[in-house]
């Protein structure tokens, strides 16, 4: 009991004295700000990059690709492959009987974006069957595209980002024209980040003969086995199939990790530059105290209880330090829309961001406080009372 | 002159502060010198391009083949001297994490186009001639063990109209890229070969890489490329070297803005921080200027202490985090191609901290020049 009471009136001691401490308490404050917002500002944008991680896709929705190839661009399907994959055992088939598979086929584009860069989108053709896989994606505004007519739908961020992407404008792409129809939402693989229409209109316009991805909605994610032997084990095509979160995984993987890289590395670097002038700040405040904290020493308060009030003290001044790190994150970044890679995405300060953001401060008030903390249990007394 | 022992002494009155203060300047001055160092080095690529090359693409995007066709028309344009095609395979040799890009092109066209890729002419001549020849780059032959002579077998990402990924190639030679530490990555082959064996886009090309006749005319040269398929089924956009790597790297990311932002919150956050210090250490000293004071220092010469220790202190500190970004940086340089720090980031970093210096300790300096010796001492 007396431990927690010396610590308590050893720790309101030192943050009474903080007021004269004002300087660098606020140097702290602004140090800790400062990493912490970045920090947060780098894993905002890697939370907004995680919805191509594949942690929410359906399990019972596969990609085929063709062997060898590690990303859909490499990737050629023929009309004859797709016929074998929509007759393959696993697919599952509306009442009439038509399979739940959609091939896809891939146009880059260049657009530009509202501040005047360019900027790259893909236009995706995907074959009738889409309106049965990817049944969550949505018309919000406007109409679905139609087969044989160049028309095709935007998402809502698309809108926002580039020009001329409004319900009604045209797109000349290789001396066609592309009306834009619709406003679509809802998620699927590479989510907002594309713009949709058929297949068959795409592959023409671009003079291809092939697609290049297969998406299948199976019966249920157990016939998963059953379906990806039919097609590895059949000599006449060369597909690899995979789990769309396992697709989604081996094409955005990368860039997740190094989104992580860079905001833990220069999170890192940035905390450390804090730490140390947190020490600085709390160096100076055990300095400023000694012979208060002497005399208490010789009055009979025991070391650790120093120890710790010198600890919290750390952590408290770094705590707000924190807050307001991820608030102005906050205000600043979340919910803006932004583009890495041809990929385009929400900025996202999420709970999860603010939890992190707290432990990283108070790692550094920890670690900004241990040093000064030994430095106060360890004065000799009767030197420090002695000293002016 | 004389005076810098003296301010360097003053520096390590306090030790632990100062130390502390110290790696706190040196870690922002690390990550400014790692962030900087990048966004220069990717500059630098762009300034090194050559702009007598120019890259032919769809009008669409880079990714949208577009047709052999195209070949004689470009080639019968003004001031155009050679062209060549180019598509890449991704490949791989002997397992997936090996990975040697293979670039399909005209072997005479394409070695004229690119002069800094170092081979003997007797192995173009033998590539033109083995339709299933393979000039290799310097890195993969030396990572691999591989020479002249040698069969290469590789696996490509695309399919075959065969239906398989598998393709064999005899090493008919190996290219050196010594302007560029990163260049002898690849593999050249005829693209002939791949053309015929590919499954999809066949007679296509990703973009032809021309030369134009001297840098000075590539820009007019490259509007009457792009103005020949004005209008036609297949129109061009045509880029010099540097266009095409400022694009592709503004697909990437904006990274003036990211690394803009991060530099800003972290010299705000240092120069409080080296303010209030030198305030701290200032006010802590009064005593001691008042006696440099009595002892004949002037008024100014007294700021002049002040201001010059903290340009020492800052400038000393900030040396130790440019230096140690400079050692990491080149780490990277299998990502980003930079083989040195810049030497211009180095300089702008010390600049940064003559004014990060000034600009913290001009309150402090103000005071020491105001500073009333009766009144400093009077507490003594």
């Amino acid at each position: 009991m007396t431990f927690l009471k010396q610590t308590v009136a050893l720790t309101s001691a030192g943050l009474r004295s903080m007021s004269e401490r004002r300087g660098s308490s606020f140097v702290t404050l602004i140090s800790v700000t400062a990493a912490v917002g970045v920090l947060t500002s780098l894993l905002a944008i890697r939370e907004g990059a995680s919805i191509f991680n594949g942690g929410n896709a359906r399990p019972d929705i596969v990609d085929v690709i063709s062997r060898g190839a590690t990303s859909t661009p490499q990737s050629v399907i023929t009309r004859d492959t797709l016929s074998v994959i929509e007759s393959a055992p696993g697919v599952k088939r509306s009442p009439d009987g038509k399979p739940y598979v959609t091939a896809t086929t891939f146009v880059s584009v260049d657009v530009i974006k509202k501040n005047g860069k360019t900027g790259n989108v893909y236009l995706v053709g995907f074959s009738p069957g889409s309106a049965l896989v990817q049944s969550n994606v949505k018309i919000v505004e406007g109409r679905q595209y139609r087969q044989g007519l160049h028309e095709v739908t935007v998402s809502e961020p698309i809108r926002k980002m580039y020009r001329n992407m409004n319900i009604g404008d045209h797109l000349v792409l290789l001396k066609t024209e592309w009306t834009i129809v619709g406003v679509f939402a809802g998620n699927d693989s590479i989510g907002d980040s594309v713009l949709r229409a058929d297949a068959d209109t795409v592959m023409s316009a671009f003079s291809r003969t092939t697609f290049q991805a297969a998406q299948v909605q199976l019966t249920s994610p157990s016939a998963f086995r059953q379906f990806k032997d039919a097609l590895t084990g059949n000599p006449a095509i060369a597909v690899e199939v995979r789990t769309l979160s396992q697709s989604m995984k081996d094409n955005f993987g990368q860039l997740t990790s190094l989104l992580d890289f860079i905001a833990y590395f220069v999170g890192t670097v940035m905390a450390s530059g804090a730490v140390f002038g947190s020490l600085n700040s709390l160096y100076a405040s055990v300095d400023a105290r000694r012979r208060e904290i002497a005399t208490l020493r010789a009055i009979g308060f025991s070391g650790s209880p120093l120890v710790i009030s010198v600890l919290i003290e750390g952590m408290l001044l770094s705590l707000p330090g924190a807050f307001l790190g991820a608030l102005i994150t906050w205000v600043l970044f979340n919910g803006n829309v932004v583009d890495v890679a041809g990929l385009i995405f929400k900025l996202t300060v999420t709970p999860h961001l603010l939890e992190i953001s707290i432990m990283w401060a108070l790692a550094i008030g920890l670690i900004g406080g241990s040093l000064p903390a030994l430095r106060a249990a360890r004065l000799p007394v009767a030197t420090a009372l002695r000293a002016n | 002159m004389k005076y810098l022992p003296l301010a360097w002494a003053g520096i390590w009155r306090k030790r632990s502060r100062a130390v502390l203060l110290l790696l706190q300047i040196a870690s922002a001055f690390l990550l400014f010198g790692l962030l900087q160092g990048l966004n220069s080095g990717i500059k630098q690529a762009i300034a090194r391009a050559h702009a007598d090359r120019l890259y032919v693409g769809s009008s669409v995007s880079l990714g949208v083949p577009i047709p052999m066709g195209l070949l004689p028309r470009i080639r019968s344009v003004p001031g155009v001297k050679l062209v060549s095609p180019l598509i890449q395979f991704p490949s791989s040799y002997q397992k997936p994490g090996q990975g040697i890009p293979l670039d399909g092109v005209d072997p005479d066209a394409f070695f004229g186009i690119f002069p800094d890729y170092v081979v003997p002419p007797e192995q173009i001549q033998a590539l033109k001639k083995d339709r299933s020849g393979l000039i290799l780059g310097a890195i993969p032959a030396q990572r691999y063990g591989l020479k002249v002579g040698d069969r290469l077998p590789l696996q490509t990402q695309q399919p075959k109209s065969d239906g398989t990924n598998a393709w064999s190639f005899n090493i008919v030679g190996i290219f050196d890229v010594p302007s560029q530490p990163n260049g002898a990555g690849a593999a050249i082959v005829n693209y002939d070969l791949l053309n015929e064996a590919r499954l999809a886009d066949r007679d296509t090309t990703l973009l032809f890489i021309a030369l134009a006749d001297t840098p000075a005319h590539a820009p007019a040269v490259a509007a009457a490329i792009d103005k020949t398929f004005a209008n036609s089924p297949h129109e061009t956009r045509t880029q010099s070297e540097g266009d095409l790597i400022a694009s592709q790297i503004q697909r990437i990311a904006d990274i003036d803005l990211i690394v803009g932002g991060i530099i800003g919150a972290v010299f705000f956050a240092l120069l409080l921080a080296t303010g209030a210090l030198m305030m701290q250490s200032v006010r802590e000293r009064i005593p001691e200027l008042a006696v440099l004071k009595t002892l004949g220092f002037s008024d100014g010469l007294v700021m002049g202490l002040i201001l010059i220790e903290a340009v020492l202190f800052c400038v000393f500190s900030a040396g130790i985090g440019l230096g140690l970004a400079s050692i990491i940086l080149p780490q990277a340089r299998a990502q980003i191609g930079i083989t040195s720090m810049p030497i211009n980031v180095i300089v702008n970093g010390l600049i940064f901290a003559v004014v990060l210096a000034i600009a913290g300790s001009s309150v402090p300096a103000w005071r020491g020049l105001k500073l009333q010796v009766a009144e400093a001492l009077a507490d003594r």
